[in-house]
């Protein structure tokens, strides 16, 4: 009985030791593949998970993802066709199709990055070079089926502003024929021709950031400012030019008013005058001469004690002054 | 020596005797028990358990799948719960959170998150964009994603460019987006289409990748334009409230003055009113006191006249003092009057 289990024990171990030691078995695990080598021949390559079996000692086995591989490309100083210069940054995926080739040409991922780069670098140096700016930025013409209409917050004050004569006119800009997602296609056509023999399959290129060059940005900024100054000035004058109009709305009304009202006030004194001159007329003419006397009496009244007077005595007054029987 | 060495056997035998179940790997206890090949084989046996019991089950959390290889090969996807899964690495898990949403940000980071977060803005890196108008604008935005396919997300896209996979097409999608629109588009009315667009666009990308993610939401967060033109910008805003105080002020002057030039006007019109009113009134009282007079200077024409006449003189001269009074008969008498007194 213990001779038994002492000898199944031993047998088990050495089982395990030659196992170890030998090691037939390899794995592969999803999402690799491998590429085997005897004495530097390849004698196998394979993308099937599972357990594998390869001859002890003399077989290497090398592993490769069968994963999308990325690579991000250096931020590059391109200038477009109207030599303007833009900061492109693309990213690229890629993956490896063909190990065999990958491992005879390229071998190491590190490798294979170096070498994908210059590709890539050079086929995006390429397309953007020979496109025009509005080619690369954009990717339709749907900029010109937009109304481009900006909210302005103008408050309850200003609800008189028309706002077109603020926006100005629709600006229509250049059609293009390609766009960005077509050069992302062409760029990535151009570098696809190259990566084949090196067992490698390049998905897309991706132009993830556009960028002004630094002095293009300053230019740009000063347009936009301008641009925008434009449009605050616009305001401004827009205020000035309604103050002026409820200024001149003031002096229109004022003067209308106060003319009307002089006008009115006349009309009425106008007539009071004529009635009383009527009231008098009717009541004078009854006797035009005692009239005339009674008047200047009243008047004499109130007028001769302003004057300083040296009086003879010829007046009527005086008749009786050197005789009792009057002169 | 041998005194040490005595001291050293009197503890063995103590501890020996204290201990007769215990393992002691001693020249000593060696004798007090023999080594015996099944408790070695038990011993192992329990280690191995141990080490089998140990890799043989998983726990997969509410939120996450497990995706099972066996030999590397693809098995099963489990859910959530304790699992049987076959020891010594012959079974592989990979938790993959496939329930929780996850979420990426572009152009700023929340450094700490708490009732209040703190942001680092300005990654202008990711933020800086063209517009369709050749503009600068600053877009700040997030993506919310949810991974679907355990198995695809594991074996499809290497593991160290999962993340960066998801960023870059979302960045592409959204600069591409922006360069298709001016910027007061993307700033103002476009920004719904922009977020619609862009979830489309991205999962078709991804999918392109078979990455095994599929993006729920875009949320667009801040939109500006970029950190050297914002004070021109802010400038619009300021030229619209100038707009509308310089017409409150016309709106003020014309207030202040025309409800004044309104009263003026009636005022004038009232005093024109007075004035006929009184022209009127006196007119008729003068000629009410004229007809009086004159009904009593008809009954009695010469005596009447003679008396209005000399009670007026009368009257008037009887305030006055100073009068000179010269004869008529005086010839060439010039009265020597003082003409300065009413002058300087």
């Amino acid at each position: 009985m213990k001779k038994n289990s002492i000898t199944l024990l031993v047998i088990a171990a050495a089982v395990v030791a030659a196992v170890l030691i030998f090691n037939p078995f390899y794995i592969i695990e999803e999402g690799n593949q491998v590429v085997v080598t005897r004495f530097g021949e390849i004698i196998d390559s394979s993308a099937k998970a599972g357990l594998h079996l390869k001859m002890p000692f003399v077989d290497v086995v090398t592993t490769y993802p069968t994963k999308v591989m990325s690579l991000e490309g250096d931020s590059q100083r391109i200038p477009t066709r109207e030599n303007q210069f833009i900061i492109v940054d693309t990213t690229s995926r890629w993956k490896i199709t063909d190990p065999v080739k990958f491992y005879e040409s390229v071998t190491s991922i590190e490798s294979a990055y170096s070498r994908l780069s210059d590709v890539i670098d050079s086929a995006v140096r390429t397309v953007i070079t020979s496109s025009s700016l509005n080619d690369v930025v954009r990717n339709s013409n749907l900029i010109n089926e937009l109304q481009h209409s900006e909210n302005f917050a103008l408050g309850a004050d200003a609800q008189e502003v028309q706002l077109s004569q603020i926006t100005g006119e629709k600006v229509i800009y250049e059609n293009i024929t390609k766009g960005r997602s077509e050069l992302s296609k062409n760029m990535a056509d151009i570098a696809s021709q190259k990566v084949p023999e090196f067992g490698i399959e390049l998905l897309d290129i991706v132009l993830r950031q556009i960028k002004y060059s630094d002095e293009l940005t300053e230019s740009v900024y000063n347009r936009m400012i301008k641009e925008r100054n434009q449009i605050a000035q616009t305001f401004r004058s827009t205020g000035e030019g309604k103050k002026a109009e409820w200024m001149g709305k003031l002096e229109n009304e004022r003067r209308t008013i106060l003319s009307e009202a002089y006008n009115k006030a006349e009309v009425i004194k106008g007539e009071a005058d004529a009635l009383a001159s009527r009231i008098y007329a009717e009541s004078y003419s009854k006797d035009p001469e005692f009239y005339g006397f009674w008047k200047s009496i009243e008047s004499y009244k109130k007028t001769l004690p302003n004057f300083d007077k040296v009086l003879s005595t010829d007046m009527e007054f005086f008749r009786y002054l050197y005789s009792a029987n009057g002169r | 020596m041998p005194n040490l060495s005595r001291s050293v056997r009197t503890n063995d035998e103590t501890a020996a005797a204290s201990a007769p179940g215990g393992f002691m790997d001693n020249g000593n206890t060696r004798k007090a028990f023999r080594f015996s090949p099944s408790l070695f084989i038990v011993a192992f046996l329990v280690l191995l358990a141990l080490v089998l019991a140990s890799t043989s089950f998983i726990i997969v959390d509410q939120t996450e799948e497990a995706v099972i290889l066996r030999f590397g090969k693809y098995l099963n996807t489990v859910g959530p719960g304790l699992h049987y899964k076959m020891p010594l690495g012959i079974d592989k898990s990979f938790n993959v959170p496939t329930k929780t949403v996850l979420t990426e940000q572009f152009g700023f980071r929340t450094l700490k998150g708490g009732v209040n977060n703190q942001y680092q803005n300005n990654l202008t890196q990711e933020s800086t964009m063209l517009t369709g108008d050749l503009n600068i604008v600053d877009v700040e935005w997030i993506i919310q994603y949810r991974i679907t396919d355990a198995r695809s997300w594991l074996f499809n896209v290497h593991e160290t460019v999962r993340n960066s996979t998801i960023r870059d097409v979302s960045q592409s999608v959204i600069n591409s987006l922006v360069g298709d629109r001016a910027i007061l588009d993307v700033i103002g009315p476009e920004r719904q289409a922009i977020e619609n667009n862009s979830i489309t666009m991205m999962n078709e990308k991804l999918k392109e990748f078979g990455i095994g993610v599929h993006v729920i939401n875009v949320q667009l967060q801040n939109i500006v334009p970029p950190a050297g033109v914002q004070s021109a910008f802010e400038d619009v805003n300021k030229a619209i409230q100038d707009m509308n105080r310089l017409i409150n002020e016309g709106k003020e002057a014309y207030n202040s003055q025309i409800p004044k030039a309104s009263g003026e006007a009636e005022k004038a019109v009232q005093e024109a009113q007075g004035y006929a009113a009184e022209r009127v009134n006196r007119a008729q009282g003068d000629v009410a006191r004229f007809n009086s007079v004159y009904n009593e200077y008809r009954k009695a024409p010469e005596v009447t006249r003679k008396r209005l006449y000399l009670e007026t003189v009368e009257s008037l001269f009887a305030e006055e003092k100073g009068t000179n009074l010269v004869d008529k008969n005086l010839e060439n008498f010039l009265p020597l009057k003082n003409l300065g007194t009413g002058g300087n």
